[in-house]
């Protein structure tokens, strides 16, 4: 088993280094420069263009930039272009901003489609069942700034209180639990949006997953045994049909530093997608590739995991090495 | 069945606490009606955050708006836009020129030159009133030197078409000289002073003071390290005593020279360098005198010193070393853009740092200190909202003062009566620029007939929701350099059709344009994300393509529509804005010298009449002068049209109407005033005397 674990650490270690260079590549290979050399300065003279390139290592042959490049991420030296910050205290600083959306979006997320999904798939066809198939449709087509500003806009005009940003702003001063609650409330509507989509995706396979399960020959069999209907359903099927999703969860990993660009733009939540997304359009490379590096180990670390967990979960499934 | 609980109960107990927050938070009249503070404190909201908080080193809008409150230049420009000091009490502008004496010459009296002959002769002239001589207070004779300097030269190769560059030693012999003392910078004293001297300057060979690699220098290489005359407009600068920092040390020259020594060190790769590339030196006089040297007449250079000063006694060397070494970085590299001062800075403005929140808010509190007195408004908050809308909504929620709002709204707010509003006209235009390489664009006409096809009152009223003016030319409209007398192209597709009979092109039996069998045919582009540019370009499309021209259009990303299709000259007709300063210079953009890659007159405009007015214009001094010039330039480009001019973009701003300005009488009784925009819009001109007050105080105006 431990050799196994090794054998995949491995091959994913090549992996990264794959993801390192084409992450490296797609950036500066993409038309643009970083938005300190802007051309369209007109007092910039080419030598002080030149100068920038310089200290941005630009001038350099693209395997040196690269060696460089990384070497700096590695070290905690790599600074961001915009503002000469280092960019891993930035990454860690906006994680944390974002950090609780994504906890609260996923607890509502799994918490809200398995017993929709469930739901759905035992009451089959039923006035329930079609009313939730077509909320959920809704949900997932309508564009998520749309509803945002619909949501927005009607929580403001009716209950008169600030949902935009971490907390109510220029409230200063407050106790430690009223604080608290503050962030709380602020955290209400986007992680409720962000879930949404998640929630109606998520439903659906699980009504799937259900149904296949539902009408399985176990389950026939259980019935058949004279079990009671919940014992059943929620025993012998939920059980059975969990089992993909179990993968799932290590599928959330890289999911904690992608952000919502929309959602953080919309709410002023200065979160990691946000930092991102103007990081792209300024071609800012530091940050850019930090960010895509970062996220390229935790998808690894992620499918790991969801390996071990499957492992774990479904004893039929061996590691190959066995 | 505890899963079956579990199911029902979890979303309902996260919900639960979810919501239940709500009854914690306050409502916005809580906020804005329970909050004393509240009245004291500016709140304005911005799409971006402040990237950095050094003047020398900031170039986007955040960060200005942030400087512009914490730092303090020089100089500024008042309610008409004209300069008025702020650092400096008052300035002087003079000028000194120097010119070399060339013994192998004669004098127009036959004598051989040297140095006391050309003085004495010079003298005798100004003593008679020589009207080249009238602006001279002063000629002096400085004596010659030697120097040995290394200079890179390019050496031609003649397989490969790359020069080779080496560097090579010289010797300059630097002949005496007169310097003259002008009362105020004159462009032509060389012009006249050669007449007096019968063409002595322009006889004087530079090549002759160089020593050394003689076949590779170059006369101009030669000329610039022995220039045969020399223009230094001085700028003289009177400072304001008794100003301090808002750490409490006096503002001195020494800060003004620092700030220079700043922007143009190399390692702070400071944005603002072209800004202070003409200045030779900066020389302290005293304490509260400074002197700057300008290498050559560059009159648009003077409004550089708006720049916000630095403190030197917090980011000179030792300090920067001693917070290296702290940090645990090398002292050698680390410069002023590494500097924490970038994250906390301290000026000698109105407003001083407080706290910042990347991606949230900038808080500043007022400087009680201020040398013009503490401004009314207690504290200014700079809080970033990314979202148009949202922004928006905090502002009518009465959570935000002020926001950069749309056109459509500000149609929204604009009768609403718990907000003023105020007008500003932009100082950028749009315009349809002509790649006059092409041969199809190189006959005015043509670019004319395209032109009037195109009906530009038609877009500011359904485009643009009349929020623009037309404009005929490349000035703003609030200048005056830009002439009024000119006047736009009527629209008359008629009259297009037969200046393009003229120009050659009829119709085929198709209704098509052609000459010589061809078909008049381009490529109009245009960058993605702007969809004025865009609505413009469908306008445009259609209006040629009725007058039987085959236009077919194209939007580009930004950055491979600027690096592959501008900068490259590769493109056909293109709209496109500039965004103007306030100074009359022109020559990036349309010098016929400025047409190369990655330079600004892309489009390829040369007119010989043009390209010496810019040269004058930029190294006039006397306003009334350059006005006169520039407007004159103006009239010439509207001619030629290399771009058909199109539009200037207005906007209203709108704040709270509880906000005024107070200013108290000698017996300390409030008075209250309305707020008022300057010529470009602007309203924070009084920024200092702003309050809130709790209700409105001024009846609408």
């Amino acid at each position: 088993m431990l050799s196994a674990l090794l054998r995949i650490g491995w091959k994913k270690l090549w992996t990264l280094f794959f993801v390192s260079v084409i992450s490296f590549a797609v950036i500066h290979l993409a038309p643009g420069q970083p938005s300190q050399i802007d051309p369209l300065n007109p007092r910039f003279t080419p030598e002080q263009l030149e100068r920038y390139r310089k200290a941005f290592d630009l001038d350099l042959p693209y395997h040196v930039q690269y060696v460089r490049f990384y070497r700096k991420l590695f070290t905690g030296e790599l600074r961001a272009f915009k503002d000469s910050q280092p960019v891993l205290p930035k990454i860690v600083e906006r994680f944390w901003n974002s950090f609780p959306l994504f906890l609260v979006g996923t607890v509502l997320i799994w918490c809200y489609a398995f017993p929709l999904g469930i739901a759905s798939a035992i009451r089959r066809n039923s006035l329930f069942d079609k009313v939730t198939t077509v909320i959920v449709f809704a949900l997932i087509s309508v564009p998520g700034f749309y509803l945002a500003y619909l949501l927005i806009i009607f929580v403001v005009q009716t209950f008169h209180v600030d949902v935009i940003g971490l907390r109510t702003f220029g409230r200063e001063g407050v106790a430690a639990p009223l604080r608290l609650m503050d962030r709380t409330w602020h955290l209400v509507l986007p992680s409720v949006l962000g879930a949404t989509a998640g929630i109606a995706v998520l439903s659906r396979y699980v009504r799937s997953q259900m149904l296949e399960v539902i009408n399985s020959d176990y389950v026939r069999t259980a019935r058949a045994k004279g079990l009671g209907e919940d014992t059943v359903l929620y025993k012998h099927a939920l059980r059975n049909a969990l089992l993909p999703f179990v993968t799932m969860l290590g599928l959330l990993v890289p999911a904690l530093i992608g952000g919502s660009v929309i959602i953080e733009t919309i709410f002023a939540w200065p979160g990691i997608g946000r930092l991102g997304y103007e990081a792209v359009l300024s071609r800012d490379y530091p940050i850019v590739i930090s960010l895509n590096f970062i996220a390229a180990v935790l998808t690894l670390l992620g499918t790991l995991l969801s390996d071990v967990l499957y492992m774990v979960a479904d004893p039929r499934i061996r590691l190959e090495a066995e | 069945m505890r899963v079956k609980q579990i199911l029902i109960l979890a979303p309902t107990l996260v919900s639960l606490f979810l919501l239940q927050s709500y009854f914690w938070v306050p409502t916005f009249e809580e906020q804005v009606k329970g909050d004393p503070g509240r009245l004291t404190r500016y709140i304005q909201t911005s799409i971006g955050d402040a990237s950095i908080l050094n003047p020398t080193l900031a170039a986007d809008s955040a960060s200005s708006d942030i400087n512009s409150l914490v730092f303090e230049g020089l100089i500024d420009r008042n309610r008409d836009l004209a300069f008025r000091g702020r650092l400096a009490e008052s300035w002087e502008i003079f000028e000194e020129a120097y010119m070399v004496v060339d013994d192998t010459q004669r004098l127009p009296d036959g004598n051989p030159v040297t140095a006391d002959r050309l003085l004495r002769h010079l003298e005798k002239a100004r003593a008679a009133g020589d009207p080249a001589l009238r602006l001279v207070q002063k000629i002096e004779l400085l004596p010659g030197q030697s120097k040995i300097e290394q200079i890179e030269v390019a050496i031609p190769r003649q397989e490969s078409g790359k020069p080779k560059k080496r560097m090579v030693e010289v010797t300059v012999h630097l002949p005496p000289r007169l310097k003259f003392t002008l009362s105020e910078v004159d462009q032509d004293f060389f012009v006249k002073l050669n007449s007096l001297l019968r063409g002595y300057g322009n006889r004087i060979d530079p090549s002759r003071f160089i020593e050394g690699a003689e076949p590779v220098i170059t006369r101009e290489r030669a000329a610039a390290l022995v220039p045969p005359t020399e223009h230094n407009p001085i700028v003289l600068f009177r400072l304001r005593k008794g100003v301090l920092f808002q750490d409490g040390h006096e503002f001195d020259s020494g800060d003004v020279k620092f700030t220079y020594q700043a922007i143009m060190a190399p390692e702070n790769l400071s944005p603002r360098v072209p800004d202070f590339e003409p200045v030779k030196a900066v020389e302290p006089l005293g304490r509260y005198t400074v002197k700057i040297i300008y290498k050559r007449l560059f009159e648009p250079g003077f409004g550089s010193w708006g720049m916000g000063i630095l403190p030197e006694h917090l980011l000179n060397r030792e300090r920067l070393k001693a917070e290296a070494i702290r940090l645990g970085r090398d002292p050698k590299t680390y410069s002023i853009r590494d500097s924490a001062f970038n994250r906390a800075p301290i000026g000698t403005g109105p407003f001083r740092f407080a706290e910042w929140k990347t991606d949230q808010f900038i808080r500043l509190r007022r400087f009680r200190d201020y040398w013009e007195g503490s401004p009314n408004l207690r504290e200014y908050l700079y809080r970033v909202i990314p979202d148009l809308l949202t922004a928006e909504l905090t502002f009518y929620a009465g959570t935000s003062d002020a926001y950069g709002a749309q056109p459509h709204q500000v149609e929204r707010l604009k009768h609403d009566p718990r907000f003023q509003n105020f007008s500003r006209l932009g100082l950028g235009y749009t315009y349809i620029g002509y790649n006059m390489r092409r041969p199809i664009f190189q006959d005015v006409r043509v670019r004319k007939a395209l032109g009037m096809a195109i009906n530009v009152q038609e877009i500011i009223d359904y485009v643009l929701y009349r929020q623009a003016e037309r404009t005929t030319g490349p000035y703003p409209k609030q200048t005056e350099f830009y002439n009024p007398t000119v006047r736009p192209l009527p629209y008359d597709p008629e009259g297009a059709l037969r200046l393009l009979a003229e120009a050659g092109w009829t119709r085929n039996a198709e209704g098509w344009l052609e000459k010589d069998g061809k078909p008049l045919a381009f490529t109009l582009l245009t960058n993605l994300g702007n969809e004025v540019r865009k609505a413009v370009m469908v306008v445009a499309q259609n209006a040629w393509r009725r007058l039987g021209i085959k236009v077919e259009t194209l939007i580009m990303e930004w950055a491979v529509f600027i690096n592959e299709r501008v900068d490259k000259g590769d493109f056909d007709a293109l709209i496109l804005g500039w965004s103007m300063g306030l100074d009359a210079d022109l020559y990036q953009i349309f010098h016929s010298s400025q047409m190369g890659h990655f330079q600004l007159n892309f489009v390829g405009y040369s007119n010989p009449e043009a390209d010496a007015l810019m040269i004058r214009i930029r190294q006039e001094y006397n306003r009334a002068r350059q006005v006169e010039m520039a407007r004159r330039l103006h009239q010439i480009v509207a001619q030629d049209q290399p771009y058909t001019f199109l539009f200037v973009g207005k906007g209203l701003t709108l704040l709270d109407r509880k906000l005024v300005r107070m200013i108290r009488d000698p017996d300390g009784t409030p008075q209250y005033l309305p707020i008022v925009a300057d010529k470009l819009g602007r309203i924070n001109f009084h920024f200092n005397q702003w309050v809130k007050t709790s209700e409105p105080v001024l009846a609408a105006y």
